[in-house]
């Protein structure tokens, strides 16, 4: 949503100004700041947030210090609501004193991941004073900061519900119950998409799609049968067919969408009409 | 018998009046858990085989606990006329022995720990015993009760915590009554607030005020709940408080139900507390029955009523965002606020909620009955009230100590705990268990109040008091703390689950003596952005043992590194 866009009860939203490092920004009321930095480029490292999802606060590197009375309070800028008048900065001495902390945190949680070396490094952290972890049997791969937003946008987003966490505290890990192939994954790689160290893996073996990292679930492909690609999971092509409203015709609705289009723009050629078909 | 007027409770009263003092020799033995687990029920066994085989006139009944632990398990006599006896340290042995005493209206005076001749119920209620015994310490010369004030537990050990009338009978109900019948919402609130009740469940937050923001939320449905998932180490009042006086919690929840407008009730508790639940239970189902809880109560027409929620006992679900997970079904993981639960949205369900700690709920009746200014002068300006204690670890007298707020340390741990158990010195002390910090000797002479052991490094807590004697290795207690806290975190946030496991891997090394100066560095500054960046109040509490040990006993550090 841009600013001053009307919400979902079309309300116009009320229209604040936030002060990041000294300099004014408009945004909407109520929200998040980590948002409205995002969309003006002021860098401000984050892993577990995504605008879709409600604020969950894991990762506590988008530190911020709030300007209030001459005071600055530490506080995640995923969580914090612009209001009128809010005003913060980034990168103060304490935020960067702890951050650096938490990077050597995270180097030693996800040794593997590219992506934690990379982030780390922009903030000057090359080296980490803990202990690497170090776990052959990972499914992650070493990789995983549990920032929770597989299992959220499997569960909030998807409604599936196929992956969550296992144990608690140190010991928390994500995969399907009881480690076992779950028939509620739809596979569709939205915890790939989300994941921000690339740790998720899945790949797609002729006419099955595994989930490597979720106890090697497998899913089932839907076939076209014009180009004969295996190109989407079988069940999320069933439910989305299902969908639409009127139903496609049969002879479309096995194609793949690549097929579809073509198929469709072939008919509206050889029927010559120049204009919008019937296809429903 | 529904109870609808002030003479249906008199006449309650007087029912448990009875019972409390059936004109005949009545034996209650101290059934909590804690007087069972040193072999309270098996006196009690043999008590009831002696009675029912010489078919005595002689009554036997149950209470719940005074708070002497060191002494138990502990038995009360009471001879009409005469002085309610505590005998002390009572086995299988002593049933025979007791019963034949108490035929004869004597007790045995070698086993008598105290005499009560008279007590006050604190809410307007004062039981004359008798007279007699003389040879037997009063009470108030125990040295153990010697500095303590009961409020809180002014009828542990002393009613039987299963039967709704003896607590009538102490004056149990008379501030439902009251305010039910003669007080409005705002007058409630105003005495609470003016009463400056802080919450008793460590954060010391304004009750009268969380009371006032939940009633003003504008909201079909409220809900109060309270917080019974004590969770710390060497902590027990609350369970205590649930087990020996069960009816003072629910009168208190009655009150703030009617005051902030709320028609349901929950008690989250522990599922480790089972005789806690059990007599919850049944206290509910004497209020029911008595018309205290359910529709139109007192004939008021105000209706609540409580159920109870059993937690898995996990330390997090202490937390207010994690423990409405937890009831909700869901998994007990703290979110950020706000919304915090008083806000429409946040609490359970979504709906306004308003979330006390038992003990807070327990001051309640009290204050309503005797009136905020009764209240307020108890304790320290800012900090009022009594405040229940579990005194434990390496003290001589080991038990629950109420005492006002704002007494010092000294006087909890030398006075009423007689110092180091085994005539040890006393090193330091634990307060407010794996989230506390430790308080040096030199400092007891800190009072025992929100504001000063958070200057301490330390917290209230909901009430723990863990003694080290000299012999303790300080750096091995912070492991301790630092282990639980790394074993009950989450695991949600990053400080806290990783940052905790690699302070409990660096404490290891530090204690097998292969850790540096360069180690306890690290330690410190870990612990330091533990505190800063935890998401929710369990780990940002959790490093105050390293930090305190650290500040205080650093040369125990130093000793274990190479320099």
């Amino acid at each position: 949503m841009t600013p001053g866009e009307a919400d979902s009860t079309g309300v116009p939203v009320k229209q604040v100004t936030v002060t990041i490092n000294g300099k004014k920004y408009p945004a909407d009321e109520g929200e998040i700041l980590l948002g409205v930095a995002v969309r003006n480029n002021i860098a401000i490292p984050h892993l577990c947030y995504e605008p879709s999802l409600d604020p969950y606060g894991a990762c506590r590197l988008c530190m911020v210090g709030v300007v209030k009375h001459g005071k600055q309070e530490m506080t995640t800028s995923c969580t914090l609501r612009a209001a009128e008048g809010l005003e913060v900065v980034t990168d103060t001495p304490e935020i960067t004193k702890h951050r650096s902390i938490l990077f050597e945190l995270y180097l030693a949680e996800a040794p593997k991941s590219e992506v934690i070396k990379e982030m780390a490094a922009r903030y000057g952290v090359t080296k980490t004073r803990f202990l690497k972890k170090f776990d052959t049997t990972d499914s992650l791969g070493n990789k995983c900061v549990l920032c929770g937003l597989c299992v959220r946008a499997c569960n909030e987003i998807m409604g599936a519900g196929a992956i969550g966490f296992i144990n608690r505290g140190p010991y928390t890990v994500v995969n399907t119950p009881y480690f076992e192939p779950t028939k509620d994954c739809y596979g569709c790689g939205a915890c790939v998409k989300v994941c921000p160290t690339n740790a998720v893996e899945m790949e797609d073996a002729g006419d099955t799609r595994v989930m490597k990292s979720w106890s090697t679930t497998k899913v089932p492909l839907v076939q076209c049968s014009g180009c004969k690609e295996y190109y989407a999971p079988k069940g999320l092509a069933i439910a989305t067919l299902a969908r639409i409203n009127p139903s496609l015709k049969e002879e479309i609705a096995v194609l793949c969408p690549a097929c579809r289009g073509k198929r469709i723009a072939r008919e509206e050629i050889l029927a010559g009409s120049g204009g919008a078909g019937n296809h429903g | 018998m529904k109870i609808a007027s002030a003479a249906d409770l008199e006449t309650a009263r007087q029912a448990g009046l009875q019972k409390l003092q059936p004109g005949k020799p009545q034996i209650a033995v101290g059934l909590a858990t804690c007087g069972i687990a040193v072999g309270g029920n098996k006196v009690y066994e043999r008590l009831r085989e002696i009675i029912e085989r010489d078919k005595l006139d002689i009554i036997l009944t149950k209470t719940g606990c005074i708070g002497y632990c060191k002494e138990e398990p502990l038995v009360n006599i009471t001879i009409p006329g005469k002085p309610l006896v505590i005998l002390h340290k009572v086995t299988e042995a002593d049933a025979e022995e007791i019963l034949k005493q108490a035929g004869k209206g004597k007790v045995p005076e070698k086993k008598a720990l105290c005499r009560i001749p008279s007590w006050d119920h604190v809410t307007g209620c004062k039981i004359e015993y008798g007279k007699g015994f003389i040879r037997i310490p009063l009470y108030e010369k125990v040295p153990f009760f010697e500095g303590q004030q009961k409020v809180i537990l002014r009828d542990a050990g002393l009613i039987n915590s299963e039967d709704i009338d003896e607590y009538i009978a102490v004056g149990g109900y008379a501030a439902a009554m009251k305010a039910l019948t003669g007080m409005d919402s705002e007058t409630i609130i105003k005495e609470v607030e003016k009463s400056g009740l802080r919450g008793r469940g460590g954060a010391g937050f304004p009750t009268g005020l969380k009371w006032r923001i939940t009633r003003d939320t504008k909201a079909d449905k409220k809900y109060i709940i309270c917080n019974a998932d004590e969770g710390d180490p060497g902590a027990y009042m609350n369970r205590n408080e649930m087990e020996s006086d069960p009816h003072m919690l629910i009168e208190g929840m009655i009150i703030g139900a009617y005051a902030m407008g709320a028609s349901e009730g929950l008690i989250y508790i522990r599922a480790e507390y089972p005789l806690a639940i059990k007599r919850l239970k049944l206290a509910i189902g004497q209020a029911r029955e008595y018309g205290l809880l359910g529709n139109d109560i007192l004939g008021t027409g105000f209706s609540f009523d409580i159920r109870i929620a059993t937690g898995a006992g996990a330390f997090v679900c202490g937390e207010s965002t994690a423990l409405v997970a937890s009831i909700e079904g869901r998994t007990g993981r703290p979110h950020p606020r706000p919304p915090r639960l008083t806000d429409i949205g946040g609490g359970l369900y979504g709906y306004p909620t308003d979330l006390n700690n038992v003990e807070t709920w327990c001051n309640v009746p009290v204050i309503i009955m005797n009136g905020s200014a009764w209240y307020a002068r108890i304790g320290a300006k800012g900090n009022t009230g009594t405040k229940v204690f579990s005194l434990v670890g390496k003290v001589d007298r080991v038990g629950l100590v109420e005492v006002p707020l704002g007494t010092t340390l000294r006087t909890i741990v030398s006075d009423i705990g007689n110092g180091g158990a085994n005539n040890k010195k006393v090193k330091a002390v634990q307060t407010g268990g794996p989230s506390g910090g430790c308080i040096p000797f030199r400092l007891f002479d800190t009072p025992v109040d929100f504001e000063n052991l958070n200057k301490a490094g330390s917290i209230m807590g909901s009430g723990g008091i863990v003694v080290m004697d000299e012999d303790t290795d300080m750096v091995d207690i912070a492991r301790y703390f630092i282990n639980f806290a790394t074993g009950e975190s989450c695991g949600k946030c990053v400080p806290c689950r990783e940052g905790l496991k690699h302070a409990l891997l660096l404490l290891n090394r530090i204690l097998a003596k292969k850790g540096t100066q360069k180690d306890i560095e690290t330690l410190a500054l870990l612990s330091d952005t533990i505190v800063a960046t935890s998401l929710c109040g369990l780990g940002q509490t959790a490093p105050n043992p390293v930090l305190t040990t650290l500040a205080y006993f650093r040369e125990e550090y130093d000793a274990l590194v190479k320099p």
